[in-house]
């Protein structure tokens, strides 16, 4: 009876043959980190990679909305082609996206520059300067849109008190100021992040670097330009590619504060592609506009990549 | 102790590996729907302006069904703005709501995905007096309803009328130039226009295209081909936008969407615009003593006539939705006459009924300011009237094209010059540039 119960327990104590295998195999770190990365890649596919390839496919297609589409191969980028809006959308997309990444760089390295030095309260200014890039767009835009309204303005009562203007200008029916206005919020709500990003580049530098200089007799503009400045390079280059990818395809701003206007003044890409695919149920189309800019993006990332590789 | 160790890693990672395949696994095969077919029934909305609106639907009309029948509907409602990008959605993807709210040319857009209701429509004008041509517009897609016409959400002017009298004018001026001269007495005086030229999505719309109308001008010939945009009406049209703009409007509205015009209202700033029922409805529960001089009128006339937006909200069924019958027999039961004039009437009159059984209803006595609401639904159109409804059509609309025309000639521009960039741009959409 007991020699008849050991056996049973060593039977079942001894693993299958084929799952001690699957364990062993399981086990190598080349398989597991791949079985880890799996998942990942997956939903990047699906969450990234399918949708954009989709767009690729309903830009090649007459697509009306709910109905099948048609291949019309470039047809939809030749429609965008003749469409005098469409070049009026890529000038806007360009000086947005231009002038607001130069003035979030400029910014952004000057704050990180300043948020670096010691100070009371340090911490807290640093917290309070994530605030703009917390807050949902859609908030903040509502804000901003209280700020730049004619009547309640708090510019237009600071400058019509200030006996500057009168009446305050009008910052969003003015094609010129509605575009500098956008610009200008897309700057304040992504300095946070030029900054922070800066900064924590900043604080990798060795300080020693900076003390050798001053012994050597270098001046704080010395420091900065042969010390700081490369140093940061790779940190500036990396946050500058978001932000030009971020800002080219930026969509809430410009739909809650302006939706484009006053006659398409600050209308982007992301906004045009949106009221043609939805609002006119030509998804092709809308797809060809969110795709047109794809290849020169690409080249611009390419090239300002290659261009602070080389610098170096 | 390192073989431990490592047996208990093994032991996790297998662990991690099994769960993290059945999540993924399940969320492969989807969740399923929550609702078998004939159990429930889920009506896509948007939220209303008027709270007690989707109130008296969600807390009165769905009770009431399912008691009835044992069909419980669920009120789906999307954020002002949004519900076209869930229709979308659903006709593309047929997974979703079984019945929808549809505004303007929808029915046209979503045609194949919508069920013919037809035999609805039919049975309920022979109940209720009969539909208003307005209501066909927006609904009859190749001779078939794709909708049930609910209401027209009619833009019409509202006005001041301490400041009207102020300037000589007891009554809401019949005529465009009329209106012209007593804005312009009006911005003298400080009470300037305020009529959006933006990029919103109604009110601009809602005086752009009446007065390109009321001037003889039109986008496109009835036979959907023609562009016909360049005329003698359409620049006559153009100069008064231009005329009207400088002598009685804040430069501002070139920039306005849906929202500026009632805040500039509210805060007394402006002395006419063109706008919904809204403007009345916030004046009297918010801001009373400016509820008590503002009125509500008709838009003026042209030389070819008075017209005005039509806006139209309808409901459709899904060709998705498992049981056409279910769907079919609910939005029967909601357009009968009991539970219609009662939604109708939780709103007061803030979606005009298409259906001439209301024309005399109590509920035009509640408010006897909005009754022009009612007598506008005549003279109706959708935007890019008279041309029938197309997808050219709806890129135009898309595109601002006429609102833009207008707002760069009011900016400066000549008419002449806004003119051809328009007509340029129809010919592309059209196919014909």
């Amino acid at each position: 009876m007991a020699t008849a119960t050991s056996t049973a327990v060593a039977v079942a104590r001894r693993p299958p043959a084929l799952g001690d295998a699957i364990g062993r195999w399981l086990d190598r770190e080349a398989v597991f980190s791949w079985l880890m990365m799996a998942l990942p890649l997956v939903f990047l596919f699906a969450l990234v990679g399918y949708p954009f390839v989709y767009g690729v496919w309903l830009s090649l297609e007459d697509r009306p909305v709910a109905q099948p589409g048609v291949f019309v191969g470039l047809g939809n980028f030749i429609a965008d082609a003749h469409d005098p809006v469409f070049w009026q959308v890529a000038r806007n997309t360009f000086i947005y996206t231009g002038v607001a990444t130069v003035l979030k760089m400029v910014g952004g390295l000057a704050l990180a520059l300043v948020i670096n030095q010691s100070f009371r309260a340090k911490n807290l200014v640093r917290a309070a300067l994530l605030l703009p890039f917390i807050v949902p767009t859609v908030l903040s835009t509502v804000a901003w849109m209280w700020i730049l309204d004619p009547a309640f303005s708090v510019l237009n009562w600071i400058l019509v008190h200030a006996g500057m203007a009168r009446p305050g200008p009008s910052w969003l029916g003015n094609p010129s100021l509605a575009m500098a206005s956008i610009i200008v919020i897309n700057t304040w709500r992504g300095l946070p992040f030029y900054a922070i990003t800066i900064l924590a580049g900043l604080q990798t530098i060795p300080l020693d670097l900076y003390e050798a200089a001053t012994i050597d007799g270098a001046g704080s503009w010395a420091r900065f330009r042969h010390i700081t400045l490369p140093l940061l390079k790779p940190v500036i280059l990396i946050v500058t590619v978001f932000s030009i990818i971020f800002t080219f395809a930026d969509f809430q701003l410009v739909y809650v504060l302006t939706h484009g206007g006053p006659a398409n003044a600050t209308q982007l890409f992301a906004t045009y592609a949106f009221d043609i695919a939805m609002t006119g149920g030509q998804l092709g189309r809308g797809a060809s506009v969110a795709l047109a800019m794809l290849p020169i993006l690409g080249l611009m990332i390419i090239a300002l990549t290659a261009y602070m590789r080389r610098r170096e | 102790m390192r073989l431990s160790r490592q047996s208990s890693t093994s032991a996790s990672r297998r662990t991690f590996l099994k769960t993290a395949a059945a999540g993924a696994a399940a969320s492969l095969v989807g969740v399923p729907r929550g609702h078998a077919a004939a159990k429930s029934l889920t009506l896509l909305h948007e939220s209303s302006f008027i709270k007690n609106y989707d109130a008296y639907f969600a807390k009165t009309l769905a009770p009431a069904y399912e008691k009835l029948t044992g069909v419980k509907v669920n009120y789906e409602l999307a954020s002002v703005g949004s519900l076209q990008t869930r229709v979308t959605t659903i006709a593309e993807t047929g997974r979703g709501a079984d019945l929808t709210l549809n505004f303007f040319n929808w029915p046209f857009l979503y045609d194949e995905k919508y069920l013919d209701v037809s035999d609805i429509a039919e049975a309920v004008g022979k109940q209720q007096g009969g539909w208003y041509d307005a209501a066909k517009e927006a609904v009859v897609v190749n001779g078939k309803w794709k909708a049930i016409p609910f209401g027209n959400t009619g833009q019409l002017m509202n006005w001041r009328t301490d400041w009207f009298k102020e300037v000589g004018f007891e009554k809401f001026p019949d005529t465009w130039d009329e209106l012209l001269e007593a804005g312009t007495k009006l911005k003298a005086k400080g009470h300037p226009f305020g009529f959006e030229l933006g990029h919103g999505f109604g009110d601009n719309h809602g005086w752009i295209y009446p007065l390109l109308w009321s001037y003889g001008g039109h986008e496109v010939e009835p036979d959907g081909k023609t562009i016909v945009l360049d005329s003698d009406e359409t620049a006559r049209a153009v100069d008064f936008a231009r005329k009207f703009f400088q002598q009685t409007m804040l430069e501002d509205v070139l920039g306005w969407t849906d929202v500026s015009n009632n805040k500039a209202w509210l805060s007394e700033q402006i002395s006419c615009t063109n706008n919904a029922e809204s403007i009345l409805y916030v004046a009297k529960r918010d801001f009373p003593e400016i509820g008590k001089v503002t009125d509500q009128a008709m838009n003026p006339k042209g030389p070819k006539g008075r017209f005005h937006l039509l806006n139209s909200w309808s409901h459709s069924i899904f060709t998705s939705t498992p049981d056409h019958e279910a769907a079919k027999a609910f939005l029967r039961w909601l357009c009968d006459k009991p539970q219609l004039s009662a939604w109708y009437a939780s709103a007061e009159t803030y979606y005009q009924p298409f259906l001439h059984g209301y024309d005399d209803a109590p509920m035009w006595k509640v408010e006897p300011r909005n009754l022009p609401y009612r007598d506008a639904l005549a003279t109706a159109h959708l935007p890019g009237w008279p041309a029938p409804v197309s997808r050219a059509q709806s890129e135009v609309i898309a595109k601002y094209v006429v609102i833009d025309m207008f707002a760069k000639a009011c900016a400066g521009a000549s008419t002449k010059d806004v003119i051809a960039s328009a007509v340029t741009q129809l010919k592309q959409i059209y196919g014909q540039g």
